[in-house]
């Protein structure tokens, strides 16, 4: 009977594998042992997000710790479905021992589920960790419904950290406090703009006004709704959390209809430096959350190096910028190292989910426990929340944008470069 | 079978030998099928899951498309209504997700009706891009539905999902765990819906509808004039399409068990990929999209991990067989042979040799 596998094994054996080499082929690090199975978008709208994976699984597979893990890389193609079907392919087909997932909820919720429902022991990051847990649960509107995970767990920061950034950021600025928010209708957008736990309630408390459009849909391309409201309201401050063709699409027709406010502070769409450079000069003093950067103070637990080795490495290797996922990414698999060494059955997944909750674990994104600090009781078992900082983009004379952190009242240990700055028309 | 009588009479049939044939091997196959998961992996089963229900999505398109000539491009409407229904009804209604699928087929069949109102009023390519936008206010109208997870998209209960009807049985009869009981039973659901879709659709073809239904596709103003209702088979094409379409979302989902817009009213996963069988295949006869279905499951196979390369793929071959076979490749294998499995074309045999020439 032909099955997928023996088509894939007859098929790389064939060479077709090679022969679109470096296309997106499925990358295979063949180690010794523990089968780990990563999944993120390396296609799609969502691509940016794992730039740097070839990078880092060359370097893991090349570390001591590495040596002993057999990687096997699944293309989530930014789209749910396939990211739920690939999983399970990694559970059944391959038999991994462990999964690690990245990237947006649109990729770590379906393949967080997936291995819930298979008990196999899953790690997800780059998610805020309330879409990422409340996305999953059956009723998200009905806190009383929520169950903890068994299997699942995941690091990242949350929304309040974003949002405390936020506001002290613009807290550097005089302005007259008046917001513009750009929630689409998606997984982050919806917990964004959520009315119970996302900007609204705590703007409210901080004395900032809020002028709230209303979600739209994803890949809209006329604005003008948005930014008439934005402007009757004399909105001087934008947030949101736009996919990066819509901010860019958003930030180009603001300019042409002369709308610029203060301090525009986007998440998910301008972590890259190409989408800063999309905008041309008009990126100048945008800002954005920074979760990981070269001048963190933290170091790899596998390799040894410094964030700024790290990151060195990776223009060395490439010869692009350094991206933030670069860190996060890195961290995924210093968690795989860390928690196979602490389990004596690497195929025990209910052993794995036990070692995974007991993690105490340095890393190069800073320290990852389990242990609740900073998080609401439900999700105190699945989540573990690291540090947070703000950041401007700076146009680079010759070209080219710099991500620069002005403010780190959350997190003082990680140094800032510079002081927030007004956009300038 | 051609019954010899008497009296020199005419007989109709549409029986072939083939077709004899074909009836024994589909029971040996379908009695294989059902007891596959005794032998199988999970993988396997996953797989054949996979391949049946996008049999089922196929059939219901030829059927509109091949048999109805109505050239829908919206079918993932009913995929993402029906699997909604059947989130609903156990997020909301606490239905166990098996009677649930019945809730999906029947949602669908109930927004087919007003789908219909609107999308008969246009013709062709107009008729398409009709469907197609109506499936898009679906979507948009569930990015709305809050209750069901909105834009975000929702998944099932883990306690739904762990208890659901059946599955304690499949786990002791097999010794499995309960995920792998799950798989078996949504594969043995597919199972039974393939081969009633594919008994039903033929049992339609074949009956006296069936053939005012080719009339219809053939000429609709020809059928009219001698008096068959063309309005009346359009409408119980577009229904029961709908309906099989609906039942095979909401399975598909309960396998999934995680659910969103984007997925649920994908435009590629559900329409294009269907339409893509059934060309390949070869539109308009039952083989087709059998033999598609086929084609496509080792395509994907061999080249899903390519990424866009793959779908690139996909569009080059479906436009080089239109242009080298029109009619598919089950169009190339009947050409050469003159077998068909599923016959529907009916042959004046018996009667007595003079009336040959008259």
């Amino acid at each position: 009977m032909i099955t997928r596998r023996n088509l894939l094994k007859t098929s790389g054996a064939a060479g077709l594998t090679l022969a679109a080499g470096g296309l997106a082929a499925p990358a295979i690090a063949q180690g010794a042992r523990i089968k780990v199975g990563y999944v993120s978008p390396q296609s799609g709208p969502l691509a940016a997000f794992s730039e740097a994976d070839q990078f880092i699984l060359d370097a893991f597979a090349g570390s001591d710790a590495g040596a002993n893990f057999e990687v096997i890389v699944k293309d989530s193609q930014s789209n749910s479905n396939r990211a739920a079907d690939v999983a399970s392919e990694l559970i059944i087909d391959d038999g991994v021992d462990l999964m690690l997932v990245a990237s947006t909820p649109e990729t770590t919720n379906p393949v967080a589920t997936t291995c819930e429902a298979e008990e196999v022991p899953c790690i997800s990051t780059v998610a805020p960790w309330q879409p990422y847990f409340i996305g999953q649960q059956g009723n998200p509107g009905d806190p009383g419904s929520w169950e903890r995970f068994y299997y699942s767990y995941h690091f990242f920061w949350g929304l309040e950290d974003v949002i405390s950034v936020f506001t002290s950021m613009w807290n550097q600025l005089s302005t007259n406090k008046q917001v513009g928010g750009l929630f689409p209708n998606d997984g982050d957008g919806n917990a964004w703009g959520d009315p119970n736990v996302g900007f609204p309630p705590v703007l409210a408390d901080q004395g900032f006004g809020l002028t709230d459009p209303g979600p739209y849909q994803n890949l809209t391309d006329d604005y003008s709704a948005q930014i008439n409201a934005f402007r009757s309201n004399n909105v001087e401050i934008v947030t949101g959390v736009p996919i990066p063709p819509d901010f860019t699409t958003f930030w180009t027709q603001a300019k042409q209809q002369g709308f610029t406010p203060k301090a525009a502070s986007i998440g998910k769409a301008i972590l890259f430096p190409q989408a800063v450079e999309a905008l041309g000069d008009t990126g100048h003093n945008l800002s954005s959350e920074v979760w990981w950067s070269p001048s963190h103070p933290f170091t790899s637990s596998v390799t040894g190096q410094s964030a700024a080795d790290v990151a060195a490495g990776f223009t060395a290797a490439t010869g692009r910028q350094w991206t933030q996922p670069i860190g996060f990414v890195h961290a995924l698999f210093e968690m795989a190292a860390n928690v196979m060494g602490r389990v004596s059955d690497s195929g025990d997944p209910d052993a794995v989910a036990e070692a995974i909750a007991a993690t105490q674990l340095d890393s190069l994104v800073g320290r990852i426990a389990f242990d609740g600090a900073g998080l609401p009781p439900f999700a105190a078992a699945n989540v573990a929340k690291t540090p947070l900082v703000g950041g401007q983009w700076r146009l680079r004379d010759g070209g080219g944008y710099d991500l620069v952190i002005v403010d780190n009242s959350d997190q003082p240990d990680i140094p800032t470069g510079g002081v927030m700055e007004e956009i300038t028309a | 079978m051609t019954t010899q009588t008497q009296t020199p009479a005419y007989v109709v049939t549409t029986q072939t030998k083939a077709s004899q044939i074909t009836a024994v091997a589909a029971c040996a196959l379908l009695a294989a099928l059902v007891l596959l998961p005794f032998v199988a992996g999970r993988g396997l089963i996953q797989d054949l899951f996979f391949v049946l229900t996008m049999l089922v999505l196929a059939q219901f398109w030829n059927l509109l498309a091949g048999y109805g000539g109505m050239v829908s491009i919206g079918q993932q409407a009913f995929v993402g209504m029906g699997a909604y229904a059947m989130f609903g009804g156990v997020i909301l209604a606490g239905i166990d997700p098996i009677p649930a699928i019945l809730l999906g087929g029947v949602a669908a069949l109930i927004v087919a009706i007003p789908t219909a109102f609107f999308a008969f009023r246009l013709q062709g390519p107009y008729f398409a891009i009709g469907t197609w936008v109506i499936a898009e206010v679906m979507r948009l109208i569930m990015a709305q539905t809050q209750s069901l997870g909105g834009g975000t998209g929702t998944s099932l209960p883990r306690a739904a999902t762990r208890e659901m009807w059946a599955t304690e049985w499949i786990a002791e009869l097999f010794d499995v765990r309960n995920s792998a009981a799950r798989d078996i039973l949504t594969y043995w659901l597919a199972l039974a819906l393939a081969a009633a879709s594919i008994a039903a659709i033929y049992a339609l073809l074949r009956s006296k509808p069936g053939l005012a239904l080719s009339a219809v596709r053939d000429n609709p103003e020809a059928a009219k004039s001698v008096g068959v209702d063309a309005g009346r088979m359009k409408w119980v094409v577009f229904l029961s399409s709908a309906f099989g379409t609906g039942l095979a979302g909401a399975l598909i989902y309960v396998q999934k068990a995680r659910i969103s817009p984007d997925a649920a009213f994908s435009v590629t996963d559900w329409t294009a990929y269907v339409l893509f069988i059934v060309i390949i295949g070869g539109i308009g006869t039952i083989e087709g999209p059998i033999i598609g279905v086929i084609i496509f499951f080792l395509l994907q196979s061999l080249l899903a991990d390519f990424g866009s390369w793959y779908l690139f793929t996909l569009g080059i071959i479906g436009i080089l067989v239109m242009l080298i076979a029109p009619r598919g490749l089950w169009g190339l294998i009947t050409d050469k042979t003159g077998i068909q499995l599923f016959p529907v074309r009916r042959r004046l045999s018996g009667g007595t040799q003079d009336t040959s020439d008259t």
